[in-house]
């Protein structure tokens, strides 16, 4: 079981916003941005809120579980 | 600000090529003397002065040049490969600096002692490095620091720690092979001396570096010195520079063991901290890059 994310869509969705500022947004380094978005970093509950709230979205519709062999999640 | 420490950093490094090219002269002109051991003049005495007025200009180049890439670095899109090489270059130049002055104290001494002075051949190479650092830095001030390359904002950057661990590796590199000219040449290698000048000066690069980190860190004011991926990161690379610290010095306290007392009773310390700058600053690159 993995975790899923649909940052790159909502940066999309918000004027292809840069990781940078993402990064700038929630107060992190972009590599941690990068690492979230590519799912190589699980972030604490702290940041994922952070980002979630950056979005004004519902913190399931930006994170959500990949189960083995079946996307379960919201991935838009 | 920029454009003072531009401008210090193009005449300084203008200066010292005029000094080197200057030492160069001089030299030549030195050298066959005092290998047909004949007195040096009053005249060499004082132009040997200015040699040492050359070496600290050249200094001031690097320290000057090495801050401005520091500040660049700190809002650049990415680590720039040409300048982490020119602070990897910038770091070796300087501590090449104090071997310049023990040569040729050494070849002074040899001099007087009425022996050979094959320092000479070491001294001419690093030398002509430092010749050529000092031209690329006047090069690099001038055209180097392009603003299309610069971020309008960097809230929590990671270039300058990104860029610290580069030269905690070059650090651990050089120590760990200073220490070991402790076991391939034990009688030319004092241990008191060379161990404890090796101790203070090749880490020197990197508590600069780490000390403009931490200051980096206490003027931004941001959440901690990392943030929670550098934190895991920093985490998983001191457990494996742990691990790897115990086997290396249980495998040396047992390859030494009849020779405890040897040059292993002082070289265990510049090989316990050398490696482990080497290998925690090659797990922080792995772990920090792994992901992109």
């Amino acid at each position: 079981m993995e975790l899923g994310n649909n940052i790159r869509k909502y940066r999309f969705e918000n004027g292809e916003l840069s990781q940078q500022d993402l990064a700038n947004a929630v107060g992190v380094t972009r590599l941690t941005i990068h690492s979230i978005e590519t799912g190589k970093f699980n972030p604490s509950t702290f940041v994922a809120l952070k980002i979630a709230r950056f979005f004004k979205v519902q913190f399931e519709d930006l994170f959500y579980l990949i189960y083995e062999g079946n996307d379960n999640g919201k991935n838009g | 600000m920029d454009r003072f420490l531009k401008w210090g950093g193009i005449l300084l490094g203008v200066a010292a090529i005029g000094f080197f090219i200057f030492d160069f002269l001089f030299f030549q002109n030195l050298r066959p003397r005092m290998v047909a051991f004949e007195p040096v003049t009053a005249v060499d005495e004082s132009k040997i002065i200015w040699t040492g007025v050359g070496f600290l200009i050249y200094l001031g180049c690097c320290a000057i040049s090495l801050l401005r890439i520091a500040n660049f670095l700190r809002r650049a899109k990415r680590v720039i490969f040409i300048f982490l090489v020119s602070i990897l270059a910038g770091a070796i130049a300087i501590l090449f600096v104090f071997s310049d002055i023990a040569l040729l104290s050494d070849i002074g001494k040899q001099h007087s002692y009425g022996l050979s002075q094959p320092e000479w051949f070491l001294l001419y190479p690093i030398m002509v490095f430092q010749f050529f650092v000092a031209t690329f830095f006047v090069f690099l001030n001038l055209f180097g620091f392009n603003p299309e390359n610069l971020l309008e904002t960097v809230v929590f950057d990671s270039n300058i720690f990104i860029t610290a661990q580069y030269v905690g590796l070059l650090c651990g590199f050089l120590g760990l092979s200073a220490a070991a000219l402790g076991y391939i040449f034990p009688f030319s290698w004092n241990p008191n001396i060379h161990t404890i000048m090796t101790l203070v000066l090749i880490p020197l690069p990197y508590c600069l570096a780490t000390a403009y980190w931490i200051m980096t860190k206490l003027k931004d004011r941001t959440q901690g010195f990392f943030d929670e991926k550098q934190q895991l990161d920093v985490g998983r690379s001191a457990f494996w520079t742990l691990v790897l610290d115990v086997i290396i010095m249980s495998v040396l306290f047992i390859l030494n063991f009849n020779n405890l007392r040897g040059v292993t009773s002082i070289n265990w310390l510049p090989i316990f901290l050398f490696s482990s700058l080497f290998l925690f600053s090659l797990g922080n690159l792995y772990f920090g890059q792994q992901n992109v």
